[in-house]
C-alpha cells in the first residue's frame, strides 16, 4: 500500500516534468507562430500580386487619353514586371537579401504608381473617365490592403521573432526545429501613409 | 553611488514609460460599440437614428450581414484609413467565417469619410462601388449638410448592392451557430463535464452542485481568457443542462436515494423551473455575442459577430 502511494507519487511527478518541459521548450507555440507569419506573408504577397494585376488595366485606360506622357507610363510597366519577378516564399523571409530586393522592387512600383497619379491631374477628361475612377478606386483600396497586410505581417513576425531568439524556446527553435528569425518591413516605410493617391 | 543606480534605474523605467503613453496618446481610441449606429458626432437626427437602427437589424435579421455606422467629432490627427481599421479590428462587425461585415465611418471636423468592408463583402461591395456609393450618394448630400440623408442613403445603396448577391446567410441558425463557434464548444464542454461529474456524486442534488462547481470553473476559465459575460453564461447554462441531464440520468437509471418518496415529489418542480431558465434567457446568454436575433429590439445587445477585415473600401471626403 505505501509503496503504491510512493509509485503513484512518482508516476504524478513525471507526469507534471514532463507537462512542464512541453509547454516551457515552445514547440507548439513556436510552431503557432511560425504558421501565423506564413499566413500573414501570404497576404501580404496576395495584396501585392492583386495590385500588379490592376496595373494592365490602368495603363490600358490611361494610354487611351491622347499624348500621354510615354515616359510615365513606361516606368510603371518595368515597375511591375520588376516586383512580379520577384517571388518570396515564407522560407527565404530570414535571408535579408532577397528581402531587400523585394521590398525594393515594390517600392519602385509604389514610386511610379504614384507619379502616374500626380500626371493624370494634367487631364481632366481622364480624370472624369469613369473607367478610370473605379480603377483609381481599387488602385487606393488595395494600396490600403497592402498597408494593413504588412502592418500585420510586421506584428506577427515581431512575436515570431521574440519567441525564436528568447531562451528558452530558442533552444527549440534551433536544434529541434530549425526555425530562423525572420526579416520584418522597416518601421518607418510602415508607419507612413501608403502613397497618398487622392486630390 | 546606490543613490545614483536607483536613480538612473527609474530614469530608465521612465524613459520606457513615456514613449508608451506617448504613443497611446497619439492613437486615436476605439469608442464603444453602442450599437449599430454610434452617433458620436450627433450628426443624425435622433428618430432618424433610431429608424435606421432597426432597419440595419432587420437587414441583418434576412442577409446575416452586418452593418455599422459610427461617427466622430474628429480624428485628432489620426490618419483615416488607420483608425478605420483599428476600428472595425476592434468591433469585428460581420460573422465570423464569413466575415460579411461593413462600416460607415465619418469624421465630421476634418470632413472625410470611409467605407470599411469586410473580406466576405469585398466580393459583393468592391472598392470601385463603395468609392460611388461616397462619391456619387453621400457626398452630394453631405455638401448640402443632410447628414442623416447621406448616411441614410449610402446605408441604402449597400442594402441594394449586397441584396444582388446569394448570400451565406438564408439559413440564419447555421451562421448563428458558426459565429459563435467557441461559445458553442465551451457549451457542451461544460455541460459534459457537469454530466460526468453530476453522475459520478450519485445524488441529484450532489449532481446538481458538482455539475454547477465544475462548469462553472470552466466559465472562469473562459472569463480569463476571453470577455467574461458570455462565458458567465456559457458555464451557467452549462452548469444547467449538467445538473438536468443529471437528474434524468437518475430517474432513467434509477437512484435509489433520489427516487425514494418526498424528495421525487419535488425535484421535478425543480427541474422544470431551470428547464424555463434554459429556454428563457439561455439561450440568449449562450449565444450572447449575437445581435437582433429577430425579437431583440434594436440597439440592445449589438456587438459584432467575430467578422475580419484586410483593409478594403474605400475613402472620401466632402
Amino acid at each position: 500500500m505505501r509503496g503504491l502511494t510512493l509509485r503513484s507519487y512518482q508516476l504524478l511527478a513525471i507526469g507534471l516534468g514532463t507537462l512542464i518541459i512541453l509547454s516551457g521548450c515552445g514547440y507548439n507555440k513556436l510552431q503557432g507562430l511560425d504558421e501565423d507569419v506564413k499566413a500573414a506573408w501570404g497576404e501580404v504577397q496576395n495584396q501585392y500580386q492583386r495590385r500588379a494585376d490592376l496595373v494592365p488595366n490602368l495603363v490600358a485606360t490611361v494610354k487611351g487619353a491622347a499624348q500621354f506622357e510615354q515616359q510615365t507610363l513606361q516606368q510603371v510597366i518595368e515597375a511591375r514586371a520588376q516586383a512580379t519577378s520577384i517571388k518570396l516564399d515564407a522560407n527565404a523571409l530570414s535571408n535579408p537579401e532577397t528581402f531587400k530586393k523585394f521590398e525594393d522592387a515594390q517600392r519602385q512600383l509604389s514610386g511610379a504608381l504614384s507619379r502616374l497619379l500626380v500626371v493624370v491631374e494634367k487631364y481632366p477628361d481622364l480624370k472624369a473617365n469613369a473607367n478610370y475612377r473605379d480603377l483609381q478606386a481599387q488602385l487606393e483600396g488595395t494600396e490600403n490592403r497592402i498597408a494593413v497586410a504588412r502592418k500585420r505581417y510586421v506584428e506577427s513576425v515581431a512575436e515570431y521573432n521574440k519567441a525564436v531568439r528568447y531562451f528558452p524556446t530558442n533552444l527549440t527553435a534551433n536544434y529541434i526545429l530549425g526555425l530562423k528569425a525572420r526579416e520584418s518591413f522597416s518601421a518607418e516605410e510602415t508607419a507612413t501613409k501608403p502613397p497618398q493617391v487622392k486630390f | 553611488m546606490k543613490l545614483h543606480k536607483a536613480r538612473s534605474f527609474f530614469a530608465g523605467l521612465v524613459g520606457l514609460l513615456v514613449p508608451t503613453i506617448f504613443s497611446f496618446g497619439l492613437a486615436l481610441e476605439v469608442p464603444p460599440l453602442r450599437g449599430r449606429i454610434n452617433d458620436y458626432a450627433s450628426m443624425i437626427q435622433p428618430d432618424k437614428a433610431r429608424e435606421l437602427e432597426s432597419r440595419l437589424s432587420d437587414f441583418e435579421r434576412d442577409t446575416g450581414h452586418q452593418v455599422a455606422v459610427l461617427t466622430i467629432p474628429s480624428l485628432k490627427g489620426d490618419a483615416l484609413e488607420d483608425f478605420s481599421i483599428r476600428v472595425a479590428e476592434n468591433w469585428k462587425i460581420g460573422q465570423k467565417g464569413f466575415d460579411n461585415g461593413a462600416i460607415l465611418l465619418v469624421a465630421q471636423k476634418e470632413h472625410k469619410l470611409r467605407i470599411e468592408v469586410g473580406y466576405g463583402l469585398e466580393g459583393v461591395l468592391p472598392d470601385a462601388i463603395a468609392n460611388r456609393i461616397i462619391n456619387e450618394i453621400i457626398v452630394p448630400r453631405f455638401r448640402e449638410n443632410d447628414y442623416s440623408g447621406g448616411i441614410e442613403a449610402g446605408i441604402e445603396s449597400i442594402f441594394k448592392i449586397t441584396r444582388g448577391e446569394a448570400l451565406p446567410n438564408s439559413s440564419q441558425d447555421k451562421t448563428r451557430i458558426k459565429g459563435n463557434r467557441p461559445a458553442a464548444g465551451l457549451f457542451i464542454f461544460a455541460a459534459l463535464i457537469a454530466l460526468i461529474v453530476g453522475i459520478s456524486r450519485r445524488t441529484p442534488l450532489g449532481g446538481a452542485f458538482g455539475g454547477a462547481i465544475s462548469a462553472g470553473a470552466i466559465g472562469i476559465g473562459g472569463a480569463l481568457t476571453s470577455g467574461p459575460g458570455l462565458w458567465i453564461a456559457v458555464s451557467l447554462a452549462g452548469a444547467i443542462v449538467g445538473a438536468l441531464a443529471n437528474f434524468s440520468a437518475a430517474a432513467v437509471w434509477g437512484n435509489p436515494r433520489s427516487v425514494k418518496g418526498s424528495r421525487r415529489e419535488r425535484w421535478p418542480r425543480d427541474v422544470l423551473t431551470g428547464g424555463a431558465f434554459i429556454d428563457g434567457s439561455g439561450s440568449g446568454g449562450s449565444y450572447g455575442g449575437d445581435f437582433g436575433s429577430g425579437g431583440f429590439s434594436d440597439g440592445g445587445g449589438f456587438s459584432g459577430g467575430g467578422g475580419d477585415f484586410g483593409g478594403g473600401g474605400a475613402s472620401g471626403g466632402w
